[in-house]
C-alpha cells in the first residue's frame, strides 16, 4: 500500500518540480533601463532627447572634411600621407575605401538613429511639452539626414523609427528627392510644434527649423519655397548680426565670449570639461576639428597648438580685398603673427598640393583655455552652424534665383558687406547672383559649406582641382557599407 | 505493473526463506600481499542481503541458503564469486584489478563502468595527483591526458590555469564546464585544495551533451575524496617545504656590450655617441639578479576519513603558503581549505549526503605580464644605471614606459582576499526498485575583496608609472550560484538480463548572481598603504570615483539519457537535453542537444573471445550536439548604457540623459558543436597494455562574434554604442589521439608503470559571415593587430611580413622591390629583406601573411614510475611540437638594453642573415614580421618524484600505519630553442595568444615532503 502511495506522491513530486516553468529564465537586467521599459516618463523622453543632440558633436568632421574637400584649404597634417582619407579627399582621389569618408556615414546615422528612437516611441505616454521634444528630435533628424544627403546622395531612410538588424540588406537607398521630402516633412512638422524661443541654450527653436528648412529648399533650387521660410527667420527679429550692436566687436565672433549670441540661429555645443581619447573622437564633448586645426608645434600667445590640419590656401587668402575685416577674421597668417609676437612653431606636411600654406583656420583655431586632455581633442570651440549671416545670404539667394526680390535680396547683401567693413553695392541680376555668391564663399570660408556650395551651383568643377562631375557631385558610399548591404545598395556612379 | 514486480520479488525471497541455510565465518586478503582487506562487500547473489568485512578482513553471514553464490566485491578489485555448496573454506584472496575495467566513472547524471563507456572519456586518479601534488588541481590534467591541454596563465603565486579540450573552437571562452562533486563550479582551480580530489574525469566528446548548451568545451567532473564504509577513522598529514627559483634569465648586455652596441646605433644613423667614453662605465648591474629571489613554498594537509556500517565521512584542511620568485614579500599566495563531507543511509532506499569546502585565499601581486610588468622592464632598463636609482632622472633616456623595476616593486601595494564556501546536498531515494530519484541542491558562494594603493611617486620625468598623487582602490565583488538538480534514474534488465537498461530523465535549474562595488579616493594620509582607505583618506574632486555593477544569469534544463547494454557486448546511449537560459534572445530561446553513442566489445564475441594477447577490445563511436551558451548576458536587450552627454543652459554645463547601448540581436543565441568521435580500447597481453585511440572532429558553428562590423545605419558609432554579437563563424578542429599504458609487476619487489599519450589538433577557421577576418592582440606599441582569425587559417594564426635574410649591400637593396612604404625610407644594407607576397612590386602591408600559430600540432605526455622495496620513483613530463610563439618583450627604443643575440647583428656584407644592423634610424625592421616569430616546441619534464616509504615494523611502535618521506623537483627542465621564459607564456587568448609579453616564468621548485597515516 505505501508502496502505491509513496509511488504517486514521488511521481507528483518529481513532474511537478521537473515542470519548472520556462519563466525561470526570463530575467531583465538588474538595475538597467532597457528599451522595452523606456519612455515611459516625460523624464525618459527629456533624456533620450539629450542622446539624440549628443552625436552632433561628432559633425565635427562633416566640417573639417568638407573644408577639406573644397578649393578652401589644403588637409595639412604632419606628413601626405597624415589621415590619409582627408588627404585623399583633399586631391578628389578618394575611393569607396576611406575610413574618414565612412566616419561621416557612420557619426550621421548614429545622429539619425538616436533621433528615430525618440519618433519611434513618440505615442507611447502623453505628457506636457512632449510636442516640443518631438519636434526637436524631428528637427535632429533631418539636420543628420541632410548632411548624409548632402555627403552621399541616395540613402536608405526609415521615416517610422529606427533601423533593425538585417534592413541593411532589404531597406533600399531612397532617391535624392524622397530623401529630401523626408527632411521637409520632419522640419514642418518640427516647425508646427517648436515654441519661438529655444528651451534652453544649445537646443534648437523654430527659427532653426526654419534656417534648416530653406536651406534644405535652397539645395533643391526650391527658391519660391526656400525664401518665405527664411524671411520668417530674419523677420522673427530675434537676431541681428553680430558686432552691428553695443559693445560687440565683429573680430570677436569666433571667439568664446560671442557663442550663442544674437547673430547664432544654430549653434553645436562644445565643452573642454570632459577628457577625450582617440579611441573613440566621436565621444569628445569637446570640438575635435579645433585641435587638428591648431599650428603644429606652436608655442607663444592667444593659441595652443595642434595637428596643423586644414589649411587655407593663398587663393583663399587672396580671395578678401585688404579690407575685408573678413580676412582678419577668418585666416591666421602664421608667418606674420610670428613676426609679431614671437610665437614659434614648426611645419609638418610640404606636399604642395596638400601641404604647408602658412596660413591657419582662424575661426576654429585652439584659444588658450584649461579644457582637459587630451587637450588636442577637447578644444571648446562652439561651431556656430547656423549663422543669421548665412540666413541672410541664403534669402537673398532664394530672393535673388527665384526672381522674387532682388531688391531685398541687394539689402542682405549689403548688411552682410557693411558689418564685413566693405561698402554697400548696388548690382541685381545674375551680376547679384555672382555677388551673393563670392560674399557666401568671403563669409562662410573655414566652416564647412564651400564644397556643398559649389555643387549644387553646378561650380565645383572649375574651382576645385580634380573635381570631376557628376561622380564627385556626391562621395562614395564606403566599401563596408556595401558589403554589408548585400548587394542591396549600388555604389554611386563613378566610384 | 511495478506493484507486480515488486511482489514476484518478494515471493522469490520468500521461497529462499525455505530451503537450507548455513552460517559462513570467513576471511578476505590481497592475493598479492596477503594483508587483510577491510570493507569488502560480501552478498548473496541475486539479494541485497550480506555484509562488509571488518578490519581484520573477517567477515560473518548468517543464514545463507547451501545453495547460494557468494559475491565478494571491492573497489580496485576484482569480484570474485564463491558457490557456498562447493567449498567450506571462505579464506578468499582478490585479485587487485589494476587495469580498472570495472571502476565506475562519473558521466554526469550517473556513472558508468569503464568496460561499458561509450564516449571519450580521460581520467587522473587520486594517485596521479598524489605524485604530481600540483598547486593547482588544473595541473593534474597536463600531459596525463590526452587532448587536453593546460597553460598557466602566469608563473605568479595564485595564477590560475588555462585548459582547453581538444584545441581552440571558439573566438569566445573556450574554457570547459567544471562540474564539483555534480555541481556547475565557476571559480578558479585554485581555490580548491587538490589533496581533496579523488578523481578528475574529462567527457571529450558527445557524452557530454547530457550538459546541453555548457558542455561544448568538454567537461571536467571532480571527484572528491569521502570516507569509506566499515573503517576506522583514518588520519592522515602530509606536509612539504620547498624552494622556489626561476628557470632561466635572458641572456642580456652587460655595461660595455650596452654602451659600445648602443654607440654603434647612433654611429649608424650618424648621430652623437651617448657613451663617448665607454672606460667611464662603473655600473654594471644585473637587473634580473636583482628582481628574481629563491622563495619558499610550504604546504600542510590534514585529513580524517572513515566510516560505519550506514555513514561515512570525511573531513580535511590545508593551508598553503608560496612566495613569488619575483618580489617574494609583494608577490605572493595564501590558501586555507576546510572540506567535510558525511553521507548516510537513513533506510536502506534513502541515503543523504552533504559536502561543503571553505577555501580562504590571500594574494598580493606585482605587475607581472605585458608592457609596463617589472620583468619587462628588469629586461629593458640600461645595465648602466645603479639599483638605487628609483628616479632615472640624470640616467639614459628609456622612453616613458621603462622604469627601474626595484622602485616599481617598491611602490607595489595590493591585497587580494577571497572568502569562497561551496557544497552540495544531496537525497537519493529508492522508491521503487531500481527507481531512484536524486535531488540535490550545490551552491557557491563567494566574496572578494580588492585593496589597492598607488602611492604619490615620480619614476622619473613622464614615466607612464608616476603618480602626482596617491590613490587608494577597493572594490568588493559577491557572487552567489546554486545548481539544482533533480532526476529519475531506472535501472532494469530485460530478457534473462541479456539486456541491461538504464533511463535517466531529469532537470537542472542554474541561477548565478553577482554584485560589486567600486571606489576610489586620493589623499591617503602620510602617503603611506598603511592608511589606505577610502574612509581614511581625503581626497575631493574629480579622482573620487565609484561605481559598481550587478550580474544575473539563469538556465533551465530537462535532459534524458537512455543507455542499452545487450548481451554485455552491444552498447547504445542516446541523451537529449533541452535548455532555455536568459542569455538566449526571444527569436531562438530554446535549444535542444541531441546525441547518441555506441560501442561494440569484440571480445565478448564467441568468435573473436579472450586469449593471452588480446583481453579486450571495444570499438566505439559517438556523435552530436553540444553548446556554449558563455555570452555575454542580455546580449538580446537593448540596455540605455550608451553615453549622452551634452552641453546646454547658460552656463555652458555637462548635461547627462540616457542613449542605447550596444546594438541588441535578438536572434543571438548559442555556439553549436557537432562532435564526431570514433575509438578503439584495447587491453593486451594479460591485461598490462592498455591502449586507447580516438579519432575526433568537432565543428563548432554559429560562432558568436562580438562586435562583428555592422552597418552605420544602426547607430553602432554613437558615444557608447557598439556593433552587436552576431552568430557568425564556424571553427573545426579535428585530429588522433592515443593513449597507450604498460604496467608490470616484475617481481614482489618491483613494478612500474608507464604511460604516454599523443594528441594531434588540426584548426581551420571555415567560416565568418560580414568580415573578412578578425583582429586581435597586441605587438610592440602602435603596431598593426599581429593576431588573425580568417576562413582557411588556424583561429589566432599571426599576420605579419615575411622576412628573406638581411640585405647585405645596395645592389641587394635596390634589385628588391621597395620597402619605403613600411618605414617612411627606403631600406639599407643590413635591414631586413621583406618578401613581397604578393608580387605587386613594391613591400608594404598588403605583404603579410601567415608567419606561424600559437596552436601545437602536436601535444604528447610521458609518465612513468616504478617502486622497487620501499622505493618509489616517478617523472612526468610533457611536450608540445609545432606552436609558434611571438617574442615581444622589447621595447622598441633607442637606449634600452638586447638580448644578447644582438651581438651577432650586422655589421658589413657576409656579417649576419638573422640579426638585422643597429641603428637609431627609422627602420621597417621592428614592424611584425616573421623575425619576431619562433619556434615554441618545448619537452618539459614536470616533476620527478622519489619516495621512500619507512618500513611499517619501525613504525607500529609508534602508532604509525605508514609513513612516506619524499623529495620532488617540480618544472625540472624544459628543453626548448625559444629564446624567452617560458614557452608556454600565452594570455590563453583565442586571437592574440602565444604572444609573451614578458612572462612571469613558472618557477622550478625543489621540495621535500613527508605523507602520514594513523
Amino acid at each position: 500500500m505505501s508502496t502505491l502511495y509513496r509511488n504517486l506522491f514521488m511521481a507528483c513530486v518529481a513532474f511537478s518540480l521537473l515542470s519548472c516553468a520556462d519563466d525561470f529564465v526570463e530575467e531583465k537586467p538588474p538595475y538597467q533601463l532597457t528599451s522595452d521599459t523606456f519612455f515611459e516618463t516625460a523624464e525618459d523622453f527629456e533624456a533620450a532627447l539629450i542622446g539624440a543632440y549628443d552625436p552632433l558633436q561628432a559633425t565635427y568632421v562633416n566640417v573639417i572634411l568638407g573644408e577639406i574637400a573644397s578649393d578652401n584649404t589644403h588637409a595639412g597634417g604632419e606628413s601626405a600621407t597624415d589621415v590619409v582619407g582627408w588627404q585623399q579627399v583633399d586631391k578628389m582621389e578618394h575611393t569607396p575605401v576611406n575610413d574618414n569618408i565612412d566616419d561621416v556615414w557612420d557619426f550621421n546615422f548614429a545622429g539619425v538613429y538616436r533621433a528615430s528612437y525618440i519618433i519611434e516611441n513618440k505615442d507611447k505616454i502623453d505628457f506636457e511639452g512632449k510636442s516640443q521634444i518631438i519636434a526637436e528630435a524631428r528637427f535632429l533628424r533631418a539636420y543628420f539626414n541632410f548632411e548624409l544627403v548632402k555627403w552621399f546622395g541616395a540613402i536608405p531612410i526609415k521615416p517610422e523609427g529606427r533601423f533593425e538588424l538585417g534592413e541593411e540588406t532589404s531597406i533600399p537607398r531612397s532617391s535624392v528627392e524622397d530623401v529630401y521630402t523626408y527632411i521637409e516633412n520632419d522640419l514642418n512638422l518640427a516647425i508646427a510644434d517648436m515654441s519661438l524661443e529655444s528651451p534652453q541654450v544649445g537646443r534648437a527653436s523654430k527659427a532653426s527649423a526654419q534656417a534648416l528648412l530653406g536651406k534644405v529648399h535652397l539645395y533643391q533650387d526650391e527658391f519660391i519655397l526656400a525664401a518665405p521660410v527664411l524671411n520668417a527667420v530674419i523677420n522673427s527679429g530675434q537676431f541681428r548680426l553680430y558686432g552691428t550692436q553695443g559693445d560687440e566687436e565683429f573680430l570677436n565672433l569666433f571667439e568664446y565670449n560671442a557663442e550663442n549670441s544674437a547673430e547664432s540661429v544654430f549653434e553645436v555645443q562644445y565643452t573642454g570639461a570632459e577628457g577625450a581619447g582617440f579611441g573613440c573622437l566621436q565621444c569628445s564633448e569637446g570640438n575635435v576639428m579645433v585641435g587638428f586645426s591648431g599650428v603644429r608645434g606652436y608655442s607663444g600667445p592667444v593659441y595652443e597648438s595642434g595637428f596643423g590640419f586644414n589649411l587655407p590656401t593663398q587663393e583663399t587668402f587672396d580671395a578678401f580685398e585688404a579690407n575685408d575685416l573678413r580676412r582678419e577674421l577668418s585666416i591666421l597668417d602664421i608667418e606674420a603673427w610670428a613676426d609679431e609676437t614671437g610665437a614659434s612653431y614648426t611645419i609638418g606636411n610640404q606636399d604642395p598640393r596638400t601641404g604647408h600654406t602658412g596660413y591657419y583656420n582662424k575661426k576654429y583655431l585652439p584659444r588658450k583655455n584649461d579644457n582637459l586632455g587630451d587637450a588636442n581633442l577637447t578644444q571648446p570651440n562652439n561651431y556656430r552652424a547656423i549663422r543669421y549671416a548665412d540666413v541672410l545670404l541664403m534669402a537673398a539667394e532664394a530672393l535673388n534665383r527665384g526672381n522674387i526680390d532682388d531688391a531685398l535680396a541687394l539689402d542682405y547683401v549689403n548688411q552682410v558687406r557693411v558689418r564685413a567693413g566693405l561698402s554697400e553695392i548696388d548690382v541685381s541680376g545674375s551680376q547679384l547672383t555672382e555677388e551673393i555668391f563670392e560674399q557666401r564663399r568671403l563669409e562662410l570660408v573655414g566652416e564647412g559649406h564651400r564644397f556643398f556650395d559649389l555643387v549644387r551651383t553646378g561650380r565645383a568643377a572649375e574651382a576645385i582641382q580634380g573635381f570631376t562631375a557628376p561622380k564627385n557631385n556626391v562621395f562614395p558610399i564606403p566599401i563596408e557599407e556595401i558589403q554589408f548591404s548585400q548587394g542591396n545598395w549600388s555604389q554611386n556612379t563613378g566610384y | 505493473m511495478v506493484k507486480n514486480f515488486l511482489i514476484a520479488t518478494l515471493c522469490l525471497l520468500s521461497t529462499w526463506t525455505y530451503s537450507q541455510e548455513i552460517n559462513i565465518e570467513g576471511s578476505v586478503s590481497d592475493i598479492d600481499s596477503g594483508m587483510p582487506l577491510l570493507g569488502v562487500n560480501v552478498i548473496i547473489e541475486g539479494t541485497t542481503k550480506g555484509t562488509t568485512t571488518n578490519f581484520d578482513g573477517e567477515f560473518i553471514l548468517r543464514s545463507v541458503p547451501t545453495d547460494a553464490t557468494l559475491v565478494f566485491s571491492y573497489l580496485g578489485y576484482e569480484t570474485k564469486k564463491v558457490n557456498v555448496a562447493e567449498t567450506t573454506d571462505f579464506t578468499i584472496q582478490l585479485q587487485s584489478d589494476t587495469q580498472a575495467l570495472d571502476d565506475v566513472v562519473v558521466i554526469g547524471y550517473g556513472a558508468s563502468s569503464r568496460r561499458k563507456l561509450t564516449g571519450s572519456v580521460s581520467t587522473v586518479d587520486a594517485e596521479s595527483i598524489q605524485d604530481l601534488e600540483p598547486l593547482n588541481a588544473a595541473n593534474a590534467l597536463q600531459g596525463t591526458t590526452a587532448g587536453v591541454s593546460v597553460t598557466p596563465q602566469s608563473g605568479s603565486p595564485g595564477a590560475e590555469s588555462n585548459i582547453r579540450i581538444r584545441g581552440i573552437s571558439t573566438n569566445g571562452d573556450s574554457s570547459p564546464l567544471i562540474i564539483l562533486d555534480g555541481f556547475q563550479y565557476d571559480g578558479g582551480l585554485n581555490s580548491i585544495n587538490p589533496q581533496d580530489i579523488e578523481s578528475i574525469t574529462v567527457l571529450k566528446d558527445a557524452q557530454a551533451a547530457i550538459y546541453g548548451s555548457v558542455g561544448a568545451n568538454g567537461v571536467v567532473l571532480i571527484e572528491t575524496k569521502t570516507g569509506k564504509r566499515n573503517q576506522a577513522a583514518e588520519v592522515t598529514y602530509n606536509t612539504y617545504f620547498g624552494l622556489q627559483q626561476t628557470t632561466r634569465e635572458l641572456p642580456l648586455l652587460n655595461n660595455l656590450e650596452y654602451a659600445l652596441l648602443t654607440n654603434e646605433k647612433y654611429a649608424n644613423a650618424g648621430q652623437n655617441l651617448p657613451f663617448p667614453d665607454v672606460s667611464q662605465l662603473r655600473t654594471n648591474t644585473d637587473w634580473q639578479d636583482e628582481v628574481f629571489d629563491t622563495a619558499a613554498i610550504v604546504s600542510n594537509n590534514v585529513s580524517v576519513r572513515g566510516g560505519s556500517e550506514n555513514t561515512d565521512y570525511s573531513f580535511s584542511a590545508s593551508h598553503l603558503d608560496q612566495k613569488g620568485i619575483v618580489a617574494p614579500e609583494k608577490s605572493n599566495f595564501k590558501r586555507t581549505t576546510a572540506k567535510l563531507s558525511i553521507n548516510t543511509d537513513v533506510r536502506d532506499f534513502l541515503n543523504l549526503s552533504a559536502n561543503v569546502i571553505y577555501t580562504n585565499n590571500r594574494s598580493q601581486g606585482i605587475n607581472s605580464f605585458g608592457l609596463g610588468s617589472v620583468l619587462f622592464n628588469a629586461i629593458n632598463i640600461a645595465p648602466t644605471i645603479r639599483p638605487d636609482r628609483f628616479n632615472l632622472d640624470g640616467t639614459i633616456d628609456l622612453g616613458n614606459e621603462v622604469a627601474n623595476p626595484l622602485a616599481q616593486i617598491a611602490n607595489t601595494f595590493n591585497d587580494f582576499e577571497s572568502n569562497r564556501l561551496s557544497g552540495s546536498f544531496q537525497a537519493e531515494l529508492e522508491y521503487i526498485k531500481d527507481f531512484k530519484l536524486t535531488a540535490r541542491y550545490g551552491f557557491n558562494s563567494s566574496n572578494l575583496n580588492n585593496r589597492e594603493f598607488f602611492p604619490e611617486f615620480d619614476f622619473g620625468t613622464s614615466k607612464v608609472f608616476n603618480r602626482p598623487f596617491n590613490q587608494v582602490n577597493q572594490n568588493q565583488q559577491e557572487f552567489y550560484d546554486y545548481t539544482f538538480d533533480l532526476f529519475n534514474t531506472i535501472e532494469k534488465s530485460f530478457f534473462d538480463k541479456e539486456l541491461d537498461v538504464t533511463f535517466t530523465l531529469g532537470m537542472t535549474a542554474f541561477r548565478t548572481h553577482g554584485e560589486g562595488l567600486f571606489g576610489a579616493r586620493t589623499g591617503v594620509p602620510r602617503n603611506s598603504y598603511e592608511f589606505a582607505d577610502i574612509g581614511t583618506a581625503t581626497g575631493v574632486g574629480d579622482n573620487q570615483t565609484n561605481g559598481s555593477f550587478v550580474s544575473e544569469f539563469r538556465r533551465l534544463s530537462y535532459f534524458s539519457r537512455v543507455q542499452f547494454s545487450f548481451k554485455d557486448r552491444y552498447l547504445l546511449t542516446g541523451i537529449l537535453r533541452r535548455d532555455t537560459s536568459s542569455n538566449f534572445g526571444p527569436n531562438n530561446s530554446t535549444a535542444w542537444f541531441p546525441s547518441v553513442t555506441g560501442g561494440w566489445i569484440i571480445t565478448e564475441e564467441d568468435f573473436i573471445g579472450t586469449n593471452d594477447v588480446l583481453n579486450f577490445a571495444k570499438l566505439r563511436a559517438s556523435y552530436g550536439e553540444l553548446g556554449n551558451d558563455r555570452i555575454p548576458n542580455f546580449l538580446f536587450l537593448s540596455v540605455l548604457s550608451g553615453e549622452a552627454t551634452y552641453v546646454l543652459g547658460d552656463e555652458q554645463n555637462l548635461t547627462n540623459g540616457q542613449a542605447l547601448g550596444p546594438v541588441a540581436n535578438p536572434n543571438v543565441k548559442w555556439e553549436t558543436a557537432k562532435k564526431l568521435d570514433i575509438g578503439l580500447d584495447l587491453k593486451l597481453f594479460d591485461n598490462s597494455l592498455d591502449v586507447t585511440l580516438d579519432y575526433y572532429d568537432n565543428t563548432r558553428e554559429d560562432l558568436l562574434i562580438p562586435f562583428i562590423p555592422t552597418s552605420g545605419i544602426f547607430g553602432t558609432a554613437a558615444p557608447g554604442s557598439s556593433a552587436p554579437t552576431r552568430n557568425a563563424g564556424t571553427v573545426k578542429n579535428y585530429g588522433f589521439e592515443a593513449a597507450i599504458g604498460y604496467s608490470k609487476e616484475v617481481s614482489d619487489n618491483f613494478s612500474f608503470n608507464i604511460n604516454y599519450n599523443v594528441s594531434t589538433i588540426n584548426n581551420e577557421v571555415t567560416k565568418i559571415n560580414g568580415a573578412p577576418f578578425l583582429e586581435g592582440g597586441q605587438f610592440s606599441v602602435g603596431q598593426l593587430p599581429p593576431a588573425r582569425m580568417e576562413v582557411g587559417q588556424p583561429i589566432g594564426y599571426f599576420y605579419g611580413l615575411k622576412t628573406d635574410g638581411i640585405f647585405q649591400n645596395q645592389t641587394e637593396v635596390e634589385a628588391h622591390p621597395s620597402q619605403r612604404e613600411l618605414a617612411g625610407v627606403d631600406a639599407s644594407p643590413g635591414d631586413i629583406r621583406f618578401v613581397d607576397v604578393n608580387g605587386d612590386g613594391i613591400v608594404n602591408q598588403d605583404d603579410r601573411t601567415n608567419i606561424g600559430d600559437p596552436i601545437p600540432d602536436v601535444t604528447m605526455g610521458l609518465n612513468l614510475s616504478f617502486t622497487y622495496k620501499n622505493f618509489e620513483f616517478s617523472a612526468y613530463s610533457f611536450a608540445n611540437l609545432g606552436s609558434d610563439i611571438v617574442r615581444n618583450f622589447e621595447r622598441d627604443q633607442p637606449n634600452v638594453n638586447m638580448l644578447s643575440r644582438r651581438l651577432d647583428r650586422w655589421t658589413g656584407p657576409g656579417t649576419s642573415t638573422i640579426e638585422p644592423r643597429v641603428t637609431t634610424a627609422a627602420t621597417a625592421n621592428k614592424l611584425f614580421s616573421d623575425y619576431f616569430v619562433e619556434d615554441g616546441s618545448f619537452l618539459r619534464i614536470q616533476t620527478i618524484s622519489l619516495g621512500y616509504f619507512v618500513p611499517e615494523k619501525a613504525l607500529q611502535s609508534v602508532g604509525i600505519s605508514s609513513l612516506k618521506l619524499y623529495a620532488k623537483v617540480d618544472n625540472a627542465f624544459t628543453f626548448t630553442e625559444y629564446s624567452g621564459y617560458d614557452p608556454t607564456a600565452s594570455t590563453g587568448a583565442p586571437i592574440g595568444g602565444g604572444i609573451d609579453l614578458g612572462f612571469y616564468p613558472l618557477p622550478r621548485t625543489f621540495s621535500l615532503g613527508l605523507n602520514v597515516k594513523l
